[in-house]
């Protein structure tokens, strides 16, 4: 599996690279023919189909092995709905319904939500990427039972959203939509901590694309005289994203062991906390020691910096998590603290 | 960036059992009144009849090997051990540096006859060392040490200052790192040497130093015309620098740079337990978050020790958050005192809070200061 794995990952990398530039970033439509052509090879590769079963064509590896992947686009910052679209398709797939083919999208949460005759209405909100698909699955509490919808959307109202964010999100009102796929979705699938982990991915992908770039700036650029990076006050800035990072990672490591994502929510909690602590703190620091050019959005950083802004904030943030961290701990009374860390 | 991955590792039903086998035993200490849990124990709290304790359980010099009286048992299983002495402070300070570096040290490169010697009294905790680095002039500028060790025909003669050498009255040895040929004006890591120094030799003078908290637990020593054997030299003359920095990933790693005051948290916690859970799981839940991570990532260290790599930035790594984690968390629990106000709290737990407070300053000064780790990481950057 290992080695299927690098396989995969060295394919990934040489197809993110062929097309993959700061520019094609910002042109992110249907008519843009590279970005077509970056979706086509990543298709055709099978690139998103990594988790999915073999009988929908997928190479079936467990869960965790598409950290990795999603690891690396985030580094290479992919600017399409690749993650998003691994993970749609695993739903798919884990609930024995064919994946269908293209770019698909998911909601991150909704609203007045009304389902009659096999048609919905309401809104969804903060759904990635809707510029480039219209292929949109959600999750739906239904009679308290979360139901895994699947729509193509034709005529919703779409609200793009004035925010912080390098993807493009979309907020999206549909009337009498038709349900497509429509299926209880098992209770070992919880799509909040899939999210998490995804994001908590991709996330550690961008910091070691931010450290890189800072490392490199700050080599070139020359201030009173000599590099910014000879400057201890620089020096111990960078070594302190690092730090975060290499903690990120450390929290990221611990799930890549295990293949049963949905059962560990203590490590699910701590990856998110982890890697939201770190990329608050990478956010502000790289900033800083790129000085203005890192302001602009001709030069590259901001792209990712912009991505931490959002993913820390999808399926629930630091205090969102430490809530229920802190609370999965304190409510078990019979265990002390220790006992609980080693438990 | 390969030092920034730590993969992990998944402890084991073996160390699982062996851990309980720790904590029962220490337990039973508590409960028959052989000790009070204490904060910064392994550094503060030192009863040589504890460590003579522990080493008859076995739980000393663990991966030493078995013809010096060690127990060839794994960095992870020593891991295990240390971790649950430190969770439940207990006193370790006699034994704890000898134990952590310092007899590896002396295996990797002491003669035989001070292996045969020496490492069995480590490992059944009668034996105790001190760190000889810093000096007066030489604090984070290592590398600049003057203390001095001359050529003698039949030996070597120490003469200088050694400063902060936490437990060296009551330690039997101290590892001197001193210098034997001058620095080389592009390279000032050469000419360095490390010496076994018997502490019982003459002309050696230990004075304690009272440090904020009002304790004497450093010390500085004076060796004015030391008379030492030939063997006194450890490893390779002129290469103590590099034999000094295999040392600091034993000493910077371990669950000491951020279970010194669990402590106090625990104890915290099983006062306010429920008034917590009312208005403070987010801070708890944080601390959990950073606490996991950092018992991950030098459970990490601890196998990549095992399987003889180097992981002096990966120790860095820990000893940096670690030390960040531990002000975190008092700070933390600060903050929960808002709800029942610092002078309500039961006298012991405001006896640990204040401790902690007290001694927070050190935890980014000791093995290595904040501005030290930082640096080295950066050099690991291709910063410097």
């Amino acid at each position: 599996m290992i080695h299927e794995l690098d396989i995969i990952l060295e394919t990934a990398s040489k197809i993110f690279s062929k097309y993959i530039t700061h520019e094609l970033r910002y042109d992110l439509n249907n008519n843009n023919q590279n970005l077509m052509k970056l979706w086509a090879d990543i298709e055709e590769q099978g690139l998103t189909k990594i988790i999915v079963k073999e009988n929908f064509f997928g190479s079936a590896l467990p869960f965790n092995s598409i950290l990795p992947v999603i690891q690396m686009s985030a580094k290479m910052g992919v600017p399409l709905p690749f993650t998003e679209t691994i993970i749609c398709n695993y739903l798919f797939s884990e609930l024995n319904l064919e994946p269908p083919n293209g770019m698909i999208t998911f909601a991150l949460d909704t609203k007045n939500i009304k389902i009659s005759n096999n048609e919905i209405s309401g809104d969804l909100l903060s759904v990635p990427y809707l510029n480039l698909t219209n292929q949109i699955t959600l999750i739906q509490e239904i009679d308290g039972i979360f139901h895994f919808i699947f729509i193509e959307n034709t005529n919703g109202d779409l609200k793009s959203r004035k925010n912080f964010l390098s993807e493009p999100r979309f907020d999206l009102s549909i009337k009498d939509c038709k349900i497509l796929k429509i299926q209880k979705l098992s209770l070992d699938i919880n799509f909040n901590n899939i999210g998490s982990i995804i994001r908590s991915a991709q996330m550690v992908g961008s910091m070691e694309k931010i450290i890189n770039l800072s490392i490199e700036y700050c080599s070139q650029r020359v201030q009173f005289g000599r590099s910014l990076s000879k400057f201890q006050a620089i020096q111990h800035q960078i070594s302190e994203m690092a730090v975060e990072l290499a903690a990120s990672n450390a929290a990221l490591s611990s799930l890549q062991i295990i293949n049963e994502p949905m059962l560990k929510l203590d490590d699910i909690a701590i990856l998110k906390i982890r890697t939201g602590i770190a990329a608050g703190k990478l956010i502000a620091i790289s900033h800083q020691v790129h000085g203005a050019i890192g302001f602009t959005k001709e030069y590259e950083l901001s792209y990712f910096t912009k991505n931490l802004n959002s993913w820390r904030n999808d399926f629930g943030n630091e205090t969102y998590w430490q809530n229920i961290l802190g609370k999965s701990f304190l409510e078990k009374t019979n265990l002390s603290l220790w006992e609980y860390l080693t438990n | 960036m390969s030092q920034f991955n730590f993969p992990s590792i998944q402890e084991t039903k073996e160390l699982s059992i062996l851990r309980l086998e720790v904590r029962a035993f220490l337990s039973k200490a508590i409960h028959n009144n052989e000790f009070k849990p204490s904060p910064d124990a392994w550094v503060f709290s030192a009863d040589p009849q504890f460590s003579k304790k522990i080493g008859a359980q076995g739980w000393l010099g663990m991966s030493f090997p078995k013809k010096y009286g060690g127990h060839e048992r794994t960095a992870l299983e020593r891991y295990i051990v240390t971790e649950e002495l430190l969770a439940s402070g207990a006193p370790v300070a006699a034994h704890w540096i000898a134990d952590r570096q310092s007899g590896s040290q002396l295996l990797r490169f002491g003669t035989e006859e001070q292996k045969h010697l020496i490492i069995p009294k480590i490992t059944s905790g009668e034996c105790y060392f001190a760190i000889g680095m810093s000096e007066p002039d030489s604090g984070s500028d290592l590398a600049s040490v003057k203390t001095k060790a001359t050529k003698t025909n039949d030996g070597w003669n120490l003469e200088g200052r050694k400063i902060w050498s936490t437990g060296a009255h009551l330690s039997n040895y101290m590892i001197v790192l001193a210098r034997t040929s001058p620095a080389l004006k592009d390279n000032r890591h050469e000419g360095l040497s490390q010496f076994l120094v018997d502490l019982s030799l003459p002309n050696i003078s230990i004075n304690g130093i009272e440090d904020m908290t009002g304790q004497k637990h450093f010390n500085e020593t004076l060796f004015d015309n030391v008379i030492l054997k030939k063997d006194a030299l450890l490893g390779e003359e002129g290469k103590g620098w590099s034999q000094v920095v295999g040392e600091l990933a034993l000493e910077r790693s371990g669950p000491e740079r951020f279970l010194s005051h669990f402590t106090l948290l625990d104890a915290f916690i099983g006062e306010f337990r429920n008034i917590i859970l009312k208005s403070g799981s987010n801070l708890i839940g944080k601390i959990i978050a950073e606490l996991q991570t950092l018992r991950r990532m030098s459970f990490s260290v601890a196998s990549m020790l095992q399987n003889g790599q180097s992981p002096e930035t990966q120790a860095a790594f820990v000893k940096e958050l670690g030390n960040k984690f531990e002000k975190m968390m008092v700070e933390s629990l600060r903050e929960l005192s808002n709800i029942i106000p610092l002078h309500q709290w039961p006298s012991l737990l405001q006896d640990l809070f204040e401790d902690a407070t007290l001694r927070l300053p050190s935890n980014s000064l000791r093995g290595g200061t904040t501005e030290i780790m930082k640096g080295i990481i950066a050099r690991q950057l291709g910063l410097r």
